[in-house]
C-alpha cells in the first residue's frame, strides 16, 4: 500500500540580543530510496539567507546551507516536504538465517561469502569503527551480552536488542543532551530515540556489525485504533543494521519494531553527528536562547499542527 | 659532534660505513672552523637569532623560547642528494594519488592495496570534504617529510607531514644566520640555494586560484600569535609577501571567502593554512572552533576559494600508510618506491598485530588516531606492566595502532642522540620542487622534537657547480615589498596602533627617568634645596597617580612585571609587533632585541642598594638608586630612535603606518598633557619653577629650541607655548593633533573630540594662565579638559576603527527538543 504524507518541520530560535550572523546546515528533506519517493520539498529560513546551498552528501543526505546576514532576534527554518512511502517492513521471517559471528565474520575478511563489492566494503569498515556517539565501552558490552549468544541468527539478535531497549529502558523526553554517553544512558536507565539508536548502533558494532544511524519522522497521528508512536512530536531516530543478503535493514528500538510505512527517512550516517537536523554557528553578543521544535507528519491534505 | 645526517663516507672494506667528520667537504682541512671559532658562530647565532625575533613554542607556559640552532651545518654531497631529490618527487607524487583517490573513486582502497579501515579510521579523512577538487590538477601542493639514516647509511622516511607543514620558514631563517656567523666556509662552498623553493611556492600557490580569479588574492591563515610555530608562520608570510589573518579576519558572504579591511570586504581566492583542518570551519568541521571561518567550507564547495593543503589532507600522515606505499607506489606508478620508510605495521591486520605485540620492547608503537591516544610510545622504554597494559589496548582497537622500527640512533660518549632531516616538496609544473636541503634537528634524546628540545641545523647540499649562495639572502623581504593597496584587517590595524603607543610609552617613560637620574646624584641628598624640591616633584611625575606602584627608580627601569616601567612597555612592544611581524621590516627586531639584552644584563648585575620603594619625602636616603642606569636608559632611546626610524624610512604610507604613528601621536599627545599637569599646574617659587622648566623641556626632547628662542629665564608661559601651541615641534601637542588628522582624516566620534581639544589648545592664552598665585587653576583645567577629551578620542578610534566581529557560538542543539526549551 502507498501512503502520502505532508511533513512539516519547523525548528524556531529566539535570542537574547541580537545575532548578526547566521550561518547554517539542515539535513531535514527526505531522501528519495526504494519504498519512498520525495515528490516536492523546500527548506524555508526567515530572516531571508543572503545565500543558500543545498548538495548531497557523502551519505547521500540532501543537506541545505544557509548565511543569514541580516541582525535578527529570531530565526525559523521550516522544511516542507511531500513523501510517497510504500515501504514494507522487514520480519523474522523474511531475513536470512545468517548468524551474527558469520556476519562479522565477512565484513572482517571481506570475503565472497558476502558477495559485497569494494564499495559496500569500504561503507561496511567503516560502521563498525567507534565514532562520536556510539562508543563501544565495557558497560555497553556487558548491557549487550545476554543477547549475543553463540550462533544466533542476526534478524534474532536485532529483534531481541530492541526489545529489549525497549522494555528495560524508560523513555523520557529531556533526560539526556547530546553529550550523554552510553554508560550514564545504561547507569539512568531512561533516554530519547537518539540514545537508544546510539546504544543499539555501539553494541552491534562492538560485536564487528555493521550499523548505521537514520534520522527521521514518525507519522504524528496514529491510524484509528492504533497506539501513538514515540518521538512522533519531535525529530525521530532508529537503526539500520547491515545482514547479508538483505542489505540494510531498518529497525527502531524506541519502538521496538522494524521500519514500517509510518517513517519518513531523511539521512542517515555513523551517528547524530553525521546528520543533525539543524546545526549552526551565530554571532552575538547576547546570550541565551529559546528553542523550540515542531514536527507534524501527516495524510496529504490535512491541516498540519492541527 | 658526531654528524648523524651528513652524507656518510663509505669504508673501504666493506664494513658499515663511517660518519664523516663535519668539515670533511673542505679541501684544505686546515680551513675547518676550530673549537673556539665554533664557540663564537654559537654565541654569535644566538644573538642573530634574537635580533630577528626568531621564537619557538608560545603556547608553552613560560612563553615562546628562543629558537636553538647550531651553526655547524649538515652537508649532504650533491650526487646523494639529487637522488633523494628523485625520491621525493616520486613520494610527492604517489602521495598527491593516493589522496585524489580517498577523496574521489576510492579505488585503492581494497584489503590487498591500502585497507579501508586505515584510511576511513584516520581523523584525517574528512567526509565534509569528499569529493572537492583543487584547480591545477594536484591535490598535495605541499609536503614535508621526516628522514633518518638507516644503519647502512641511506634513507628513510620515518613520516610524512600534510596538513600544514611547518618549519620552511626555521629553515631560510638559519641559512641566513649560518651564512653570516659562519661566513668564511660558507664562502668557500658552493651550496645549492633554497630561495627558488620559495618562488616555486608562490607560483604554486596562485596555480591553484579558482579559474575566475586573474590576480589571484592569498593570505596566510595562522593559528595566531600563542602557536607553537608562530614564528615560522609570520615569516613565511613576510617571505611570500602574503597578509597574515586569523580567522577572526575572514569571512563568508554569498558563497566567497573575504577578508575584512579597514574599509571593506576584500576577496579572498586562496588561503595558505597553518591551521589543522579540523578547526577550519566551525560550522562543518569542528563545532566551536574558533580559529576558523564558518563557511569556508561552502566556499570551497562553489569553487570560490582554494585551500592549500586541502582540508582532507592530513589523512597521508597517517602512519599505517607508510606500510602500504611500497605496493602502492608499483600499482599506481608501476614503479618501486625509491625512498624506503622506516619498516612499519599496522596493528589492522593480524599478522602485524601479531609483530607488533611480539616486538613491543623494540619498536616505536604509533597511534594512528592521534586525538584519543598520546604520542609516539618508545616500547623499550617500558616495564613490563606497562607493556602489558599496551598490548591490551593495542589488541582492544588494532586499526588505531601501527608499530615502526626506530630511527638509527647513535649511543656514543655523549649519551644517546638522534637526528631527522625534515625535506619539503611543492607542487611545481606538473610535478613537484624540493627544496635543497630543509630543517634538520638533532636532540639529545631518541626522540627529535623543537618541543622536547632539539636543536636545529643548516642543511648544506653541496653542489659541484659553483653558484653563489649568498643569493639566498636575496629573498629577504622588506615591507616596502609587500603588495601595494593591500588591505588590512581591523586586527592587524589594532596591532599596528598598539605597536605605535607601546615604543613611544617606553621612550616617554625612559625619557623622564633619565632627567631624573641625572638629578638624583646631585640633589637627592639636598631635599629642601630648590633642586631638590624639583627633583621630588619630577619623580612624583613618574608615574600617574591612579596606576601609581611605588616601585623603585631600577625597576621603573628593569622590571617588566611593574606595570608603569619601561621594561613592561618595551615588552608590550615587542608582543605587538611580533603579531603584525609581516607588517614590518624584520629590522625592527634588532634593537628590540639589543634592549631586552641591555635590560637582562643590568638586571643580573648586582647593585650595592636593595630595591627598596622610594620614599617620595625622604630624598636624602644615601641609597645608590641610580647606578647603572644612565647607560640603560641612553641605550633603550637609542634602540628606540632606530625602530621609529626603520618605521618612517622604511615603511610605505598605507594604511597599517597610519595605524602605527596615530598610536605614537595619540600616546605621546597624552603624555605632554598629563607630564603637564603632574609638574607646572602647581605654582612654585621661582627657583623650583625654574629647575622644573629645564627639566621638563629636557624630557620632552625640546631644550636646543627652548633655549634658542626664548631668553634664560623663561618660565612656565613658554614651556606652554613650546609643548602645547607650536604646530612645527614634533613633541607639542598641536603638532600631533594635526598629524592624528592626517593619519586618520575624520573619525566619527573622535573628531569633534579631537577638534575640542585643538580649540581648547587655540584658545589657551600661555601667559595669562601662567601667571597665577596659588595653583594654575585655569592651566589644571584646560589640560585636564585635553586629557580626557584625548582619552575618549582613543578609545572612540579603537572602537569605530578596530570594532570585531562579536563573538561565535554554535547554536543550541535541537536533540530532542519539542517544546519551548529555554537555554543560558
Amino acid at each position: 500500500m502507498t501512503r502520502t504524507y505532508d511533513l512539516v518541520h519547523r525548528t524556531t530560535y529566539t535570542y537574547g540580543g541580537p545575532v548578526t550572523d547566521s550561518y547554517g546546515r539542515t539535513t531535514m528533506t527526505p531522501r528519495d530510496l526504494p519504498g519512498q519517493a520525495v515528490l516536492a520539498a523546500t527548506v524555508e529560513v526567515d530572516p531571508t539567507p543572503a545565500d543558500t546551498s543545498t548538495h548531497i552528501d557523502y551519505y547521500g543526505n540532501r543537506t541545505t546551507y544557509y548565511g543569514v546576514t541580516r541582525a535578527h532576534t529570531r530565526l525559523v527554518v521550516t522544511a516542507r516536504s511531500t513523501i510517497e512511502v510504500s515501504r514494507v517492513a522487514a520480519s523474522l521471517d523474511s531475513l536470512p538465517a545468517v548468524t551474527w559471528e558469520d556476519t562479522a565474520r565477512s565484513v572482517e575478511t571481506g570475503d565472497s561469502a558476502a558477495a559485497v563489492s569494494p564499495d559496500v566494503l569500504v561503507a561496511l569498515r567503516e560502521l563498525v569503527l567507534p565514532s562520536t556517539h556510539a562508543v563501544p565501552g565495557d558497560e555497553v558490552r556487558a548491557w549487550a551480552a545476554p543477547s549475543f549468544t553463540p550462533d544466533r541468527p542476526l534478524g534474532e539478535l536485532l529483534v531481541d536488542l530492541a526489545h529489549r531497549i525497549r522494555t528495560e529502558l524508560a523513555y523520557r523526553s529531556g533526560s539526556t543532551t547530546v553529550s550523554t554517553t552510553q554508560a550514564q544512558l545504561l547507569a539512568q536507565g531512561a533516554g530519547v530515540c537518539q540514545d537508544f539508536a546510539h546504544l543499539m548502533i555501539a553494541a552491534l558494532r562492538a560485536h564487528g556489525l555493521p550499523a548505521r544511524y537514520v534520522s527521521g519522522h514518525i507519522e504524528t497521528r496514529p491510524p484509528a485504533g492504533r497506539e501513538k508512536l514515540r518521538g512522533a512530536d519531535a525529530s525521530h531516530a532508529w537503526v539500520s543494521a547491515w545482514v547479508p543478503g538483505a542489505g540494510w535493514v531498518d529497525i527502531d528500538p524506541t519502538n521496538d519494531q522494524f521500519v514500517d510505512d509510518r517513517y519518513v527517512v531523511l539521512g542517515w550516517g555513523r551517528d547524530y553527528q553525521d546528520v543533525p537536523p539543524l546545526r549552526g554557528v551565530i554571532f552575538t553578543e547576547g546570550s541565551g536562547s529559546r528553542l523550540s521544535v515542531a514536527v507534524d507528519l501527516v495524510p496529504a491534505g490535512s491541516e498540519p499542527f492541527a | 659532534m658526531t654528524d648523524l645526517l651528513s652524507s656518510p663516507r663509505p669504508a673501504a672494506d666493506g664494513s658499515p660505513p663511517e660518519h664523516r667528520p663535519d668539515w670533511g667537504w673542505l679541501a684544505d682541512p686546515a680551513d675547518a672552523p676550530d673549537p673556539a671559532t665554533l664557540a663564537r658562530a654559537r654565541e654569535d647565532a644566538e644573538r642573530l637569532l634574537a635580533d630577528h625575533g626568531v621564537t619557538y613554542g608560545a603556547d608553552r607556559p613560560e612563553g615562546a623560547g628562543p629558537w636553538r640552532l647550531d651553526p655547524a651545518p649538515v652537508t649532504v654531497d650533491e650526487a646523494e642528494w639529487s637522488d633523494l631529490d628523485a625520491a621525493l618527487v616520486q613520494r610527492a607524487e604517489l602521495l598527491d594519488a593516493v589522496l585524489q583517490d580517498v577523496y574521489g573513486a576510492r579505488r585503492l582502497l581494497t584489503d590487498s592495496l591500502l585497507p579501508p579501515t586505515s584510511v576511513v579510521a584516520h581523523p584525517g579523512f574528512l567526509r565534509a570534504v569528499d569529493g572537492l577538487r583543487l584547480p591545477g590538477g594536484r591535490e598535495l601542493v605541499l609536503t614535508a617529510t621526516d628522514l633518518v639514516r638507516d644503519p647502512a647509511g641511506g634513507w628513510r622516511a620515518v613520516a610524512d607531514r600534510t596538513q600544514a607543514p611547518s618549519g620552511a620558514g626555521y629553515a631560510m631563517e638559519g641559512r641566513r644566520v649560518v651564512s653570516q656567523v659562519l661566513a668564511n666556509v660558507y664562502r668557500q662552498a658552493s651550496i645549492q640555494r633554497i630561495g627558488p623553493f620559495f618562488h616555486a611556492m608562490r607560483a604554486a600557490l596562485r596555480d591553484v586560484a579558482p579559474a575566475h580569479a586573474e590576480q589571484p588574492r592569498i593570505v596566510l591563515l595562522t593559528s595566531g600569535p600563542a602557536s607553537e610555530t608562530a614564528f615560522d608562520q609570520a615569516y613565511l608570510a613576510s617571505m611570500l609577501g602574503l597578509p597574515l589573518v586569523e580567522g577572526t579576519d575572514l569571512l563568508v558572504r554569498d558563497g566567497r571567502v573575504w577578508l575584512r579591511a579597514l574599509d571593506g570586504l576584500e576577496p579572498v581566492d586562496v588561503v595558505l593554512r597553518r591551521v589543522d583542518a579540523e578547526w577550519c570551519d566551525p560550522l562543518d568541521l569542528r563545532t566551536g572552533s574558533r580559529l576558523g571561518v564558518p563557511g569556508l567550507v561552502r566556499s570551497l564547495r562553489a569553487g570560490n576559494v582554494s585551500v592549500v593543503n586541502p582540508l582532507g589532507a592530513s589523512v597521508l600522515e597517517n602512519p599505517a600508510l607508510l606500510a602500504y606505499l611500497p605496493r602502492l607506489a608499483r600499482t599506481i606508478l608501476d614503479q618501486d618506491l625509491a625512498l624506503p620508510s622506516a619498516p612499519t605495521w599496522w596493528c589492522g591486520e593480524p599478522a602485524s598485530l601479531s609483530h607488533v605485540l611480539a616486538h613491543l620492547d623494540e619498536l616505536v608503537v604509533l597511534p594512528t588516531v592521534r586525538r584519543t591516544a598520546p604520542g609516539l610510545i618508545q616500547g623499550w622504554t617500558l616495564d613490563a606492566a606497562a607493556r602489558e597494559q599496551l598490548a591490551a589496548r593495542i589488541a582492544a582497537e588494532p586499526w588505531a595502532w601501527a608499530g615502526q622500527e626506530p630511527g638509527h640512533r647513535s649511543d656514543g660518549v655523549g649519551g644517546s642522540q638522534a637526528a631527522m632531516l625534515r625535506t619539503y616538496a611543492v607542487a611545481h609544473r606538473g610535478s613537484y620542487a624540493v627544496m635543497a636541503g630543509g630543517l634538520a634537528r638533532v636532540a639529545g634524546s631518541a626522540v627529535v622534537s623543537s618541543s622536547s628540545g632539539a636543536v636545529a641545523k643548516d642543511v648544506w647540499v653541496l653542489s659541484s657547480q659553483t653558484e653563489q649562495a649568498a643569493e639566498d639572502t636575496s629573498l629577504e623581504i622588506s615591507a616596502g615589498s609587500r603588495r601595494q593597496g593591500a588591505g588590512i584587517s581591523p586586527r592587524t590595524a589594532e596591532n599596528l596602533w598598539w605597536m605605535g603607543r607601546y615604543a613611544e610609552r617606553a621612550e616617554d617613560r625612559a625619557r623622564l627617568l633619565r632627567v631624573v637620574v641625572d638629578r638624583w646624584d646631585d640633589f637627592h641628598a639636598r631635599p629642601r634645596s630648590a633642586g631638590g624640591r624639583a627633583l621630588s616633584v619630577l619623580i612624583g611625575g613618574l608615574e600617574p597617580d591612579d596606576e601609581r606602584t611605588g616601585a623603585s627608580l631600577r625597576e621603573l627601569t628593569l622590571e617588566a612585571r611593574t606595570a608603569t616601567s619601561v621594561a613592561s612597555a618595551l615588552r608590550r612592544l615587542g608582543s605587538s609587533a611580533a603579531t603584525v611581524r609581516d607588517q614590518l621590516s624584520s629590522d625592527t627586531f634588532g634593537p628590540l632585541a639589543r634592549i631586552e639584552r641591555v635590560l637582562r644584563a643590568e638586571r643580573g648585575r648586582r647593585r650595592p642598594s636593595p630595591d627598596e620603594a622610594l620614599d617620595l619625602g625622604r630624598l636624602d636616603d644615601p641609597r645608590l638608586a641610580t647606578a647603572g642606569l644612565r647607560p640603560v636608559l641612553d641605550q633603550v632611546l637609542e634602540a628606540l630612535h632606530a625602530v621609529a626610524g626603520i618605521a618612517a624610512e622604511g615603511l610605505v604610507r598605507d594604511v597599517g603606518w597610519r595605524f602605527l604613528d596615530a598610536g605614537r601621536r595619540i600616546e605621546r599627545a597624552q603624555h605632554v598633557v598629563e607630564h603637564l599637569q603632574a609638574t607646572l599646574v602647581e605654582h612654585r617659587p621661582p627657583a623650583v619653577e625654574g629647575f622644573l622648566v629645564d627639566a621638563v623641556v629636557l624630557s620632552h626632547d625640546s631644550s636646543i629650541t627652548f633655549r634658542r628662542r626664548y631668553n634664560s629665564g623663561a618660565g612656565v608661559a613658554a614651556v606652554l607655548d613650546l609643548l602645547l601651541l607650536d604646530r612645527t615641534n614634533p613633541r607639542a601637542l598641536a603638532f600631533q593633533l594635526d598629524r592624528l588628522q592626517d593619519d586618520l582624516g575624520t573619525v566619527p566620534g573622535a573628531e569633534h573630540l579631537l577638534s575640542d581639544v585643538a580649540d581648547l589648545v587655540a584658545e589657551l592664552d600661555p601667559a595669562t594662565v601662567a601667571e597665577a598665585d596659588g595653583r594654575r587653576d585655569r592651566l589644571g583645567e584646560a589640560l585636564e579638559s585635553m586629557s580626557w577629551r584625548l582619552r575618549s578620542a582613543a578609545d572612540e578610534i579603537q572602537r569605530v576603527h578596530f570594532a570585531r566581529p562579536g563573538p561565535s557560538r554554535a547554536l543550541e542543539d535541537p536533540w530532542d527538543a519539542a517544546d519551548e526549551v529555554d537555554r543560558p
